[in-house]
């Protein structure tokens, strides 16, 4: 990027980025310095992707006109502790209206291409129509600026999303990747591809330990448009961090906004794996297709019983220290550690584990590693899996797919390799059509076409208004859990106003564990900003772009056709209340009556002149 | 007074799970947590039989405490 501005806020246009726009049909690229827009597209992300997506009316996710954007952030590669962050945006795959319009959607992920692309010098890449050939592309940095060729990817169609990554290895040593599985390849029947980002760790231990990008079928478009992988080759150029950043980057690890995520040998929760035993004193761990059933099974996973028979090591990105991965592998009989199986974040164990009736670690563990290997998000894919062994436990008679049943290890496996060879379109196209389909939807546990996080809906009925997936676009699953807030004034606050701020990291080009609770509007974001580029940004300004970004997001839902009846959670959650649930109903009919009243009261007058 | 001590995820590290003990009338939440040395950096709540409950909140004899690490995204 190039800034000629201390003052980017009032003066954006005087913040350029390095763009290059390829057209994958005929070849031909152009590069240019864009001028930003408005704080939302100096700061990047989605806040930049959203602003072209908005200036394209798409009918469907598989058409030439839909472009996939790759973008970073601005503090993406900079000194800034978890600085890692690439996006990818186009209109989505799976997450569409009832109408049939696809949404627009951005994912992200860690491992360190994203610095690695951002060292090239290109901050923006968009692919245009799509390749006839498989191709792979790399961007490398030169003498003269950033450089992007197109390859012949012919090699590497049909291996897994690490294998691919490897092969890559060989022919370029100094570079990161990034790939999707056959699932992205088989695009037509498989529409929740994932992108896997490469990780140091990865790189040198030859094991599958990738971050992905997994929400919303960005690897399914990039496999429409025969990508198979990208190259991102550059010198590392991570300067020592100035005073104001170390101190920023201390806070980070020592004020408490990580600690959760932290190793608990450093007196941290241990990972996102920590939410089970939190939820479970609600009973409210998603069990069988979101129905606790108010007994201690979920407690099979807990980190304590799986730790007696594997080993769990916490690793990191490149150079973070907030360690968040928990990589666990088989234990040899001397106890030292054997073969590398999956990482255990809370979404992927349990809606690839307890949700699906998986209790055995080492079962959940290879489940989360097919699906990692085939390159789907883990969770539209638990989820899809789960409604289809609810459907055939009311179905005892007439089962679909396989047959498989709830806790049916084997038959869930064949359920995730054919749906990753794209064999098994019931399963790749998400709940919300295989729901249809059968005519079953309440328990379809999607909001607006994209299958939700592990949080059962019972405690977040702010599920309805992310824009982006239903735990990483809106901060409210611990509203009612972690906060014991069950009254519409916190709820319609939270949404309106505190909780929506999570996105922000979605631009910035940071994790969310840099300050989940508070989002980019704090100090701590003003002074690594101040130090890496000399602005001076205010908290309110980040604040107001971070707001303007999320609305304009809701706006672009409703333009592709979102009736206000799809802002809610699935129907089961108020037509059947779970009665195991320890917490206070705040999904009754009438509650999410009032709750959308008001929410909209706030919003709908700010969406006017947005898309202009 | 007795009080029924219950401690969730890391919290439970060299300590326990489950345990009735033994306070002075009059403790508070916050009084429990310090005396079990819990790390200030993880503590997220605490629940009073199952209910949400202030760190100041006065402890009655015979109530149970469940005190929680932070619950932070996923
Ligand atoms: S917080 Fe976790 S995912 Fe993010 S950079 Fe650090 S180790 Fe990677």
């Amino acid at each position: 990027m190039k800034f000629a501005t201390t003052d980017p806020a009032t003066n954006p246009s005087a913040v350029f980025y390095k763009q290059c726009t390829i057209d994958l049909q005929t070849g031909e690229m152009s590069f240019s310095d864009v001028p930003c827009r408005n704080l939302e597209d100096v700061l990047g992300g989605f806040g930049r992707s959203f602003q072209d997506l908005a200036q394209r009316q798409i009918d469907s996710a598989y058409c030439d006109e839909n472009p996939l954007i790759v973008n970073t952030g601005l503090l993406t590669g900079s000194t800034a502790m978890t600085g890692m962050r690439t996006y990818f945006s186009g209109y989505s795959p799976i997450k569409g209206s009832k109408v049939g319009l696809p949404a627009a959607m951005w994912s992200t992920g860690s491992g360190k291409f994203g610095a690695k692309f951002k060292w090239t010098g290109l901050d923006e890449l968009i692919f245009e129509n799509r390749s006839a050939q498989p191709v792979y592309v790399v961007i490398k940095e030169s003498a003269v600026g950033p450089q992007v060729q197109l390859k012949s990817a012919d090699h590497l169609l049909g291996l897994s999303t690490h294998d691919k990554i490897m092969s890559l290895q060989k022919d370029y040593p100094d570079a990161h990747f990034a790939a999707i599985g056959p699932a992205g390849e088989n695009w037509q029947n498989n529409y929740m591809g994932a992108v896997a980002l490469s990780t140091e760790n990865q790189l040198k231990s030859k094991e599958d330990k990738c971050r992905f990008a997994g929400r919303g079928g960005m690897g399914s478009l990039m496999g429409y448009k025969n990508i198979l992988a990208l190259v991102a080759q550059s010198s590392d150029k991570q300067a020592k961090p100035s005073e104001l950043v170390k101190a920023a980057n201390r806070n980070v690890i020592e004020g408490g906004g990580s600690a959760r995520i932290q190793p608990i040998s450093r007196g941290g929760g241990g990972g996102t794996w920590a939410a089970y035993d939190v939820l479970q004193e609600f009973h409210a761990v998603p069990v069988n297709n979101f129905r606790p059933q108010g007994n201690a099974i979920p407690e099979k996973l807990f980190r304590e019983n799986v730790e007696k028979e594997y080993d769990i090591k916490s690793e990191a990105c490149y150079r973070c220290g907030i360690t968040c991965h928990n990589n666990v592998s088989e234990k040899n009989a001397d106890g030292s550690k054997g073969e590398f199986l999956a990482k255990f974040d809370y979404e992927p164990l349990n809606l690839l584990g307890t949700n699906v009736g998986i209790h055995d670690a080492g079962q959940a563990a290879r489940l989360i590693q097919l699906g990692d290997n085939y390159g789907m998000d883990a969770i539209s894919l638990g989820v899809t899996i789960s409604y289809a062994l609810a459907y055939n436990e009311r179905h005892p008679e007439k089962p679909i797919l396989n047959g498989a049943f709830f806790g049916d290890f084997e038959k869930i496996c064949e359920l995730i390799v054919q749906a990753g060879k794209g064999e098994l379109p019931e399963i790749g196209k998400g709940s919300m059509r295989l729901s249809e389909k059968l005519g079953e939807t309440s328990y379809a546990y999607h909001v607006k076409g994209l299958e939700i996080a592990a949080y059962q809906p019972e405690s977040n009925p702010g599920y309805a208004w992310a824009i982006a997936g239903g735990h990483m676009s809106m901060g409210t699953y611990g509203l009612l859990t972690r906060e014991g807030k069950s009254d519409l004034d916190s709820w319609v606050q939270g949404i309106t106003e505190d909780k929506l701020h999570i996105v922000g990291f979605d631009m910035i080009g940071l994790c969310k564990f840099f300050d989940i609770a508070k989002g980019i509007g704090t100090q701590m974001v003003v002074d690594c900003l101040k130090s890496e580029f000399d602005f001076d940004v205010s908290t309110d300004d980040l604040r107001a772009a971070v707001r303007r970004a999320f609305l304009r997001g809701l706006a672009l839902e409703l333009r592709q056709g979102y009736s206000k009846e799809e802002f809610r959670v699935p129907a089961e959650v108020y037509e059947d209340p779970n009665p195991n649930i320890k917490l206070p109903n705040i999904t009754s009919p009438e509650f999410l009556e009032q709750l959308e009243k008001r929410v909209w009261g706030i919003f709908e007058p700010e969406l006017e002149g947005l898309l202009d | 007074m007795k009080i029924n001590v219950k401690l969730v995820g890391a919290f439970r590290v060299d300590r326990f799970r489950e345990e009735v003990r033994e306070y002075r009338a009059g403790t508070s939440v916050r009084e429990v947590i310090d005396g079990l040395q819990l790390s200030e950096q993880i503590l997220g709540f605490a629940l009073i039989n199952g209910i949400h409950a202030e760190f100041e909140a006065i402890l009655q004899d015979g109530d149970s405490l469940t005190i929680l690490p932070v619950l932070d995204g996923g």
